[in-house]
């Protein structure tokens, strides 16, 4: 990094979703952008994680619908800033008795409605669709926008494209403190004193200690999620399987359903690598002579009420929070969105049911 | 050691690739794994290991006692997915609709 300590914007926090928004405020032509991250890029949140890009079955249906809007910029994305191996593989969420049927077919008249394309596979349509499913599986909903990205990649050509614009990076470098003087804010990090007219909070899991700082409440949650990597195998899972796995391209499988409140505690434990491994056979049976190479875990941030955190923090002027779970399906979004807020202080598509102000409301 | 030497014999990844991540700042294995995904293969960074570290360390002008080891995951080595069956074997499949929405 060089030696300018004013900056028009900082962003705090270095992954899927600051420089998502990073992105899109240089591509804009944003000038003077600072990005600071406590560790190296994909150390936390981002760079552990199946990557799914995921519409279907999200609630409420607005929610739906709103990852949907961010699972169409991947395709654009794509073309600007690189390979990211984003594929739209279609999602299958499968179940295996007749009282799912009845939620599914619930969760597809609704989401219909709302505008997202799903549908009820049959057992046979299935299988057709995944020939190596457990011949056990009742039916399935499906949806064609859902896919996955290469989460590694997609950091690594966003931050490619941040530099090609101009936007300085301080890695390594954690945030001790924040104030605000003379209308600016002042980032007191472990590499010094960095000012800027507008800063943005989007440190993940650390965005709460963030938001303490300026006596913002941010109502976050951890929560861990484990997985199981196999060796390379040749292509047999062509979907995205909800709630679950999927295959990556260079042929590993991902298994990892599991969601637990274990704070920052990122050890895998057995009893949960136990019971992974067997739903990933008892949903696809032939998966139980594949080698496993490793497993690993990831926090979740998931906002209390479990819809993203989005847009200008109301009682400090200048300032903007992202902070959610699902980043990287709405890393394009977000992106978008809080760059156009940020610089004409408007968006395209509504964030209304995304402020932070919907918690204090709550408590009055 | 040129730019299409190999470091990671799992995964196909060059010297020059390692260079490539080094440049954006990485400072640990781990660092350079998630990047380049060199010690993410079959043998979990028992052969890369070393060089890459002996890369950081010049790179970056530390000791090479001071580069901390990977993060070490089960299994050591390689097993097959089954060998994980626990018991009870009677458990319902799991799904989100059962269970709630667990999708990233």
């Amino acid at each position: 990094m060089n030696n300018q300590r004013e900056y028009e914007v900082i962003i705090i926090g270095a992954g899927v979703v600051g420089n998502g928004i990073a992105y899109h405020l240089s591509d804009k032509k944003q000038k003077n952008i600072l990005v600071i991250d406590k560790g190296f890029p994909l150390s936390g949140t981002s760079g552990a994680t199946q990557a799914w890009v995921w519409v279907h079955g999200k609630k409420p249906d607005t929610y739906a619908y709103f990852t949907k809007c961010s699972a169409e910029l991947y395709p654009e994305l794509e073309r600007k800033i690189g390979d990211i191996e984003y594929a739209r593989t279609g999602g299958i969420e499968p179940f295996f008795s007749v009282e799912e049927m009845k939620e599914a077919e619930k969760m597809v008249q609704s989401q219909s409605n709302a505008g997202i394309p799903v549908e009820l596979l049959s057992r046979e349509e299935v299988l057709k669709k995944e020939p190596y499913f457990s011949q056990n599986v009742v039916g399935a909903t499906y949806s064609p926008v859902d896919g996955n990205v290469n989460p590694f990649k997609l950091l690594e050509k966003y931050i490619k494209a941040n530099r090609a614009h101009d936007v300085t990076f301080s890695f390594y470098n954690e945030v001790t403190g924040i104030d605000k003087k003379a209308g600016k804010f002042v980032v007191h990090t472990q590499k010094g004193k960095f000012t800027a007219e507008k800063l943005v909070l989007a440190g993940g899991l650390w965005t709460k200690k963030l938001g303490a700082f300026l006596n913002v409440s941010v109502p976050i949650e951890k929560v861990r999620g484990q997985i199981i990597v196999t060796e390379p195998l040749k292509p047999f899972i062509h979907h995205t399987i909800g709630g679950m796995m999927r295959q990556m391209q260079c042929g590993p499988v991902l298994i990892g359903y599991s969601m637990e409140k274990a704070g920052y505690d990122r050890r895998s434990t057995l009893d949960i690598i136990q019971e992974t491994a067997k739903f990933g056979i008892q949903y696809y049976p032939d998966l139980a002579k594949a080698n496993v190479v490793r497993c690993f875990s990831g926090i979740r941030v998931i906002p209390e009420d479990g819809i993203p955190i989005l847009g200008k923090v109301p009682q400090v002027d200048q300032l903007y929070i992202a902070v959610t779970h699902s980043g990287v399906t709405l890393s394009p979004l977000i992106g978008t969105l809080m760059s156009e807020l940020i610089m004409k202080d408007t968006t395209s598509i509504s964030i209304k049911d995304y402020q932070i102000s919907r918690f204090s409301k709550q408590s009055v | 050691m040129n730019e299409e030497t190999i470091i990671c014999p799992c995964e196909d990844v060059t010297y020059s690739d390692l260079e490539s991540v080094l440049s954006l700042g990485a400072e640990t294995f781990d660092d350079v794994k998630r990047f380049t995904r060199c010690g993410m293969g079959s043998c979990q960074a028992k052969a890369c290991f070393y060089q890459v570290s002996k890369l950081i360390s010049k790179r970056k002008q530390i000791p090479l006692s001071k580069i901390p080891y990977t993060h070490m995951r089960l299994p050591l080595r390689m097993i097959p997915l089954e060998s994980l069956l626990g018991e009870d074997k009677e458990k319902p499949v799991k799904t989100s609709l059962s269970e709630g929405h667990a999708n990233e």
